[in-house]
């Protein structure tokens, strides 16, 4: 192809990324480095050293780290056996994990609102089983199911992806250099399904880490995240400048995780979707 | 002789309700190069994997060594396999990947060392140990699919259209390699494969298959030169197989005229396959004939020509010949009695060479 | 494989372990769709079968044009986005490694980036580049984070795609653009498609970016939804997600299942399989397409039944005015109302200093007038314009001077007080007598029974009232002394909630909660109607609290000055007052209206208390922005404990 000719065609969305997203991320970075009136300081980056924001901080961390992590162990299985059932015709899987999208996310998490609330869904059915009631609305692990719940898709799709595309020989030649089934396991398929892995860490761990809407739903507002405390200094709090702050350090975590992508996905195309 | 190393024992294998395999019976003896040959869907590769423990047999039994293996999963079995497209660790370096086996059996760190060397030195590719597989060629990592079956120093050794994905030089000088292996090593291979010159180059014995069946076994002499049914005779090499009536022991007739041959036992008058192989035919003068027809076809070769004649009935014989005769020139066709195959009509369906395309 | 007991047993935990996540996956969704189906209004209650919802949804208004914006975003972002990302994948392909690698690096940001950051930068250049927010921000918005989606589906055909595909086709004679399209788009064809269903869901479900770049009058699905979150949301809306999933559910089973036999020989079961994939994709296209014809005649109907002429953007508390009158008004007048909701005076502010949106009249309350007033935010208004101003009884106007001092910037809208609402029958089964006072909150015996407001002031008045300080306070002794007291409440209280307080008291979830005296009319209407077996009664605590007053007033920045005089006007008329009453059941300050009431509301003294009750009560003030901040540090540390 006439190299020069068709590289004319990335610069469209060259100026639309500029425009839209690096004038926008240093926009952030502008009001965080800011006060009221404009001059220039590092209180609002500071300000995550506060107690509260400390705690909301390592709160959202703990929350999303340990979901990430349940995400993982529910999906790691999951995609084996889609994998092994060969029910390989990807688009089905894709189907499957995308379909609860088209139902709008914030009912979604509203739905679990009934079903775990303390009149709810899931307590009738326990007090009909003579069972005790299940307490959890209004504490972390609402939250921690409702974060699972929203971005479980995340995990599985990138861990599937990569694991349908292992070569069934690759498996077959480990059980025949003698592997068990354990040995195939941990030597073969967890080392080769890593971009996956990680992929699907971030996009689960990115959303969960920042997110206002499930612990508002789920948590009863009891329990601040930072992502609630940014949310709430601009839509509430009307201090901008310590939300830019904050998001600012929210972003040093997102770059970490960009990191990790760009190390383990030498493509560049990243195998999410 | 040597006793059979692996024995097939009535397996039946069918998917989805379709059956690949029908009740196979197999028998290879110990240090032989046997190939698996025939056209895709034939049950070839099916039989390999069955051998290999990839794949359970609905009905029938494996025997190897003297012991029933049927339900013994893969990694329980004393034989290896080399894979279509090598399928190679590519998380792993080259050392790592020929390293795997050996590492599961508990094998000391020195003695993996020694033979990793060994192994790579057998398949010419010595100081590869750190390299990555992506850094590889398709030949190298052929090989070294290769080693790493071969280090665990299994009594057989199954290959699964090892080479179709190389080119034709490379296909060629790793086959001599394969042979060379094989007699160094002293291991049992069993070599899946469409490709009837790799079989007729490399085995001891030729297994030709279609649809679920054998057609014939045999060493490669007997499979060019005595193909049992016109699928093994068209499968094999180029040939013409025309429809024949045996008058009697050692005559045919063939479009009107009669050839003396060699077969008897056939009755008389009974409908036959006959089976005349290309650098069979002799071309000429029309006199001398026992049919006349007209070149209507010539390319040259290199080694020969290649002519077609087209005979009264409108059939066109494919003759090679170093003798060249040109486009529209009459010729008569001769054909030595013992250069002429007779076969029966197959007998059912199954049987039947149908679908051939190489 | 052969069946041996163990492969059937894995078999089984296998089947056993996914039909798991799937019931774990549309076990909320099941439960909309029920609850889609259920003629009463509680989320806990099972009323019986009925269709009524969807007849409501198709009849509402807001419903259907957010449904047909949502439709229209997705649909222009994702094509947009389609076109964009396509062209940038070919176009990085011939790039050399390291422009690619920082393209690349930037073109992920917004998909790695979290969905907070990504829609408060948006906003914020918004703003500062002066592009008010709106129809067009949220389409900006929504391909920005749709473009990285298009590409990673096309980016990995593109590089499968040989090149030399290409270059046959020009050594046959076509000329690049014609080769391009006829050789190497129909193979890299899969992966726009994806990318373009991908980035038209990801467009779909979004809220947090939409909910930062929208503006006035502009509602996707999810922003309405959001807004209804809190107060209870309608069942309309889960009778529209059933639709939308039925549909989706329906088309991708038709197409991805009706040939339900196996395929038998491999070759031809890739090639079915390849054929159904095209097909999936094809059949979600034309579903959507179908959705947004239908949007587009469906809202050219209306924009041609509504010619509008004049307008008017009205800024108003959610649930806050008979939608009738807004009819009404536009009949009356010939204006064209774009009504938005806000659901907090904090949320409404910055929108208002930021001139995001220019809106010509907004209900703030007491204490934010005063501040808006303060900070240069509100324009006086043409009292010649509201002659029905007569009709406002006069000691409502002399209450507002405490944040209005001239009575120049505001008319009171509602008013009333704040108090505790609780479930006698829970209180009886709890064993505690009826509440008297805000001290009762602190009692141990309610744990877990609390639902307290969530919002600054009014968590602090309770505090202070309790404390017996005013709740105006600014002093950092008597705010800490307030802090410790709702740190100690924290544990007893179930949920800080706005207005889902009503929900959640209607289903039994809490014994007591903290609502506006405005809400109890419709709380006992709806609990007997609903036929509980609970009653709920309301009590204005003894230490006093807050008397609140929501007036409207016309911002700095309003283009349409008249004609929010207007509308002011009329709502000050006494038969739309009245009406506005019966529908949100706040006290009017209207007196015209307030005679015309029947007299059972008149004689409701938790309604329209007693100036006497009301001793010890006060009304907020602005405390300035220093008190502001030190309100919210405070107000965080309690909820981060």
């Amino acid at each position: 192809m006439n190299k020069k000719s068709t590289r004319i065609l990335a610069y469209p969305y060259l100026v639309w990324m500029a425009g839209f997203t690096v004038i926008p991320l240093l926009m952030i970075c502008y009001y965080g480095l800011t006060d009221r009136t404009g001059a220039f300081t590092l209180d609002n980056i500071l300000a995550v050293a506060s107690t509260e924001h400390m705690k909301a901080l390592w709160l959202s961390l703990s929350l999303s780290l340990i979901s990430t992590l349940i995400c993982l162990l529910i999906s790691y299985p999951l995609a084996l056996i889609l994998r092994q059932h060969h029910i390989g015709k990807s688009s089905f899987v894709v189907f499957i994990f995308i379909l609860p999208m088209w139902m709008n996310f914030l009912l979604r998490t509203m739905a679990w609102q009934t079903l775990l609330e303390k009149n709810g869904v899931i307590n009738s059915l326990l007090s009909v089983l003579r069972l005790p009631p299940l307490a959890i609305i209004n504490t972390p692990a609402a939250i921690i199911l409702g974060m699972v719940y929203n971005f479980l898709p995340f995990m599985v799709l990138p861990i599937y992806n990569v694991l349908a595309k292992i070569d069934d020989n690759v498996m077959n030649a480990a059980r025949d250099l003698g592997a068990d089934n354990v040995t195939t396991l941990t030597k073969i398929l967890l080392p080769l399904s890593i971009p996956g892995i990680i992929s699907g860490i971030t996009m689960v761990f990115v959303p969960a880490l920042t997110t206002f809407v499930i612990s508002n739903l789920l948590g009863g507002s009891k329990i601040l995240l930072i992502g609630n405390v940014i949310e709430q200094e601009f839509t509430r709090g009307s201090n901008w400048n310590l939300g830019a702050g904050l998001s600012m350090v929210l972003m040093v975590f997102i770059l970490i995780s960009m990191t990790l992508i760009a190390k383990y996905d030498k493509n560049g195309e990243g195998t999410a979707f | 002789m040597n006793q059979p190393l692996i024995d097939l024992v009535n397996i039946s294998k069918s998917f989805d309700g379709e059956l690949i395999l029908d009740d196979l019976n197999l028998s290879v003896k110990e240090n032989s190069f046997v190939t698996l040959l025939g056209p895709s869907g034939c049950g070839k590769t099916t039989t390999l994997r069955i051998i290999g423990g990839f794949v359970s047999p609905d009905q029938g039994r494996v025997i190897f060594g003297g012991e029933d293996i049927t339900r013994m999963p893969p990694n329980k079995r004393q034989l290896n396999t080399v894979f279509q497209k090598y399928a190679l660790f590519t998380h792993m370096n080259i050392a790592e990947n020929i390293a795997f086996g050996l590492k599961i059996k508990g094998k000391s760190k020195d003695y993996i060392r020694d033979k990793i060397k060994y192994a790579l030195k057998l398949v010419n590719l010595d100081g590869f140990e750190n390299r990555s597989v992506d850094s590889l060629s398709g030949g190298q990592q052929q090989r070294i699919a290769i080693a790493r079956a071969i280090v665990n120093e299994p009594r057989l050794l199954l290959l699964d259209e090892p080479l179709g994905a190389l080119d034709l030089k490379l296909r060629q000088d790793m086959q001599y390699e394969l042979i060379r292996l094989k007699n160094e090593l002293g291991i049992t291979f069993i070599y899946v494969t469409h490709d009837q010159e790799e079989a007729l180059t490399m085995s001891d014995t030729i297994v030709v298959m279609n649809q679920g069946y054998i057609q014939q076994m045999g060493t490669p002499e007997q499979i060019y030169n005595e193909p049992e049914n016109a699928f093994v005779a068209d499968f094999i090499g180029e040939s013409n197989i025309v429809d024949g009536i045996m008058l009697r022991d050692e005559l045919v007739e063939i479009f009107g005229a009669r050839f003396a041959c060699v077969d008897k036992g056939f009755g008389q008058r009974t409908p036959v396959d006959v089976v005349i192989r290309p650098e069979d035919i002799d071309l000429v003068k029309p006199d001398d004939g026992t049919l006349t027809g007209v070149v209507t076809h010539l390319i040259f070769k290199g080694v020969h020509y290649e002519m077609e004649v087209t005979t009264d009935g409108g059939f066109e014989w494919l003759v090679h010949s170093t003798d060249m005769f040109p486009v529209g020139q009459e010729v008569g066709i001769h054909v030595d009695p013992f250069d002429i195959q007779i076969m029966n009509k197959p007998a059912s369906e199954d049987e039947e060479a149908v679908g051939v395309n190489e | 494989m052969i069946q041996t007991s163990y492969a059937k047993l894995k078999r089984f935990f296998e089947n056993f372990y996914l039909i798991c996540v799937l019931i774990f996956l549309y076990a909320p969704i099941a439960v909309m769709m029920v609850l889609s189906f259920n003629s009463s209004k509680s989320r806990s209650q099972w009323g019986g079968f009925t269709l009524k919802w969807y007849r409501q949804m198709f009849d509402s208004a807001p419903i259907m044009e957010a449904l047909y914006n949502t439709l229209l975003i997705a649909f222009l972002s994702a094509l947009i986005a389609t076109v964009l990302g396509t062209a940038a994948a070919i176009g990085i392909n011939s790039m050399k490694k390291l422009p690619r690698t920082v393209f690349m690096g930037v073109n992920n940001i917004p998909m790695l980036n979290s969905d907070i950051v990504t829609g408060i930068s948006l906003m914020l250049m918004f703003i500062a580049f002066g592009i008010s927010l709106g129809f067009r921000t949220i389409l900006l918005a929504h391909i920005t984070f749709n473009v990285p989606y298009v590409m990673l589906s096309v980016l990995p055909k593109l590089r499968q795609t040989s090149k030399y595909t290409y270059e046959a086709a020009m050594d046959l004679g076509a000329g690049p653009v014609s080769a391009f399209f006829k050789v190497v788009f129909p193979d890299i064809l899969p992966g726009v498609l994806s990318g373009f269903l991908m980035a038209f869901t990801m467009s779909l479900d979004d809220f947090i970016i939409t909910h930062f770049t929208r503006g006035a009058g502009i509602n996707t699905l999810s922003t309405l939804i959001y807004s209804e979150v809190r107060r209870g949301i309608k069942p309309s809306m889960y009778a529209l997600s059933t639709l939308i999933f039925v549909t989706v559910l329906a088309l991708l089973l038709l197409t991805n299942f009706a040939p339900a036999e196996n395929g038998k020989e491999p070759d031809v079961s890739a090639a079915r399989a390849r054929f159904k994939k095209g097909g999936y994709e094809k059949w979600l296209l034309t579903a959507v397409s179908f959705c947004i014809v239908a949007g587009v005649c469906y809202t050219s109907w209306r924009h041609l039944a509504a010619a509008r002429s004049d307008e008017l953007y009205v800024y108003n508390w959610g649930e806050y005015i008979d939608e009738s009158v807004i009819e009404l008004f536009e009949e009356e007048t010939g204006i064209h109302v774009t009504y938005d909701l806000f659901e907090t005076n904090e949320e409404m502010y910055p929108v208002i200093e930021a001139g995001a949106v220019l809106y010509d009249a907004v209900c703030p309350s007491d204490y934010m007038i005063q501040k808006m007033a303060e900070n240069g935010l509100l324009s006086e208004i043409n009292f010649n314009n509201i002659p029905n101003l007569d009709q406002i009884d006069p000691v409502y106007l002399e209450r507002s001077q405490s944040f209005d001092p001239q009575n120049e910037y505001s008319v009171p809208y509602t008013w009333g007080t704040v108090g505790i609402l609780y479930n006698t029958k829970r209180l009886a089964e709890l064993g505690i007598p009826a509440p008297t006072g805000w001290k009762d909150l602190w009692d141990e015996r309610y744990q877990g029974e609390i639902l307290m407001q969530d919002s600054v002031r009014d968590a602090f008045m309770v505090a202070l009232k309790t404390l017996g300080f005013s709740m105006n306070s600014t002093s950092t002794e008597e705010l800490s002394a307030a802090r410790d007291l709702l740190l100690a409440q924290k544990p007893l209280v179930q949920a800080y909630v706005v207005d889902q307080v009503r929900d959640k008291m209607l289903s039994g979830e809490a014994a007591v909660g903290v609502i506006y005296s405005g809400e109890l009319l419709y709380l006992q209407e709806e609990a007997e109607s609903l036929g509980l077996d609970f009653t709920l009664e309301y009590v204005i605590p003894e230490e006093g609290t807050n008397i609140w007053i929501d007036s409207w007033v016309i911002p700095y920045n309003a283009r349409n000055k008249e004609n929010a005089e207007k509308w002011i006007n009329f709502l000050c008329r006494p038969d739309i007052a009245r009406m506005n009453f019966e529908y949100i059941t706040y006290a009017t300050p209207n007196q015209g209206a307030f005679e015309l009431l029947d007299e059972e509301y008149q004689n409701n003294h938790s309604v329209f208390p007693d100036v006497s009750e009301l001793a010890t009560s006060e009304v907020f003030q602005y405390l300035g922005t220093e008190a502001d901040d030190y309100y919210s540090a405070l107000w965080k540390e309690i909820k981060a404990h």
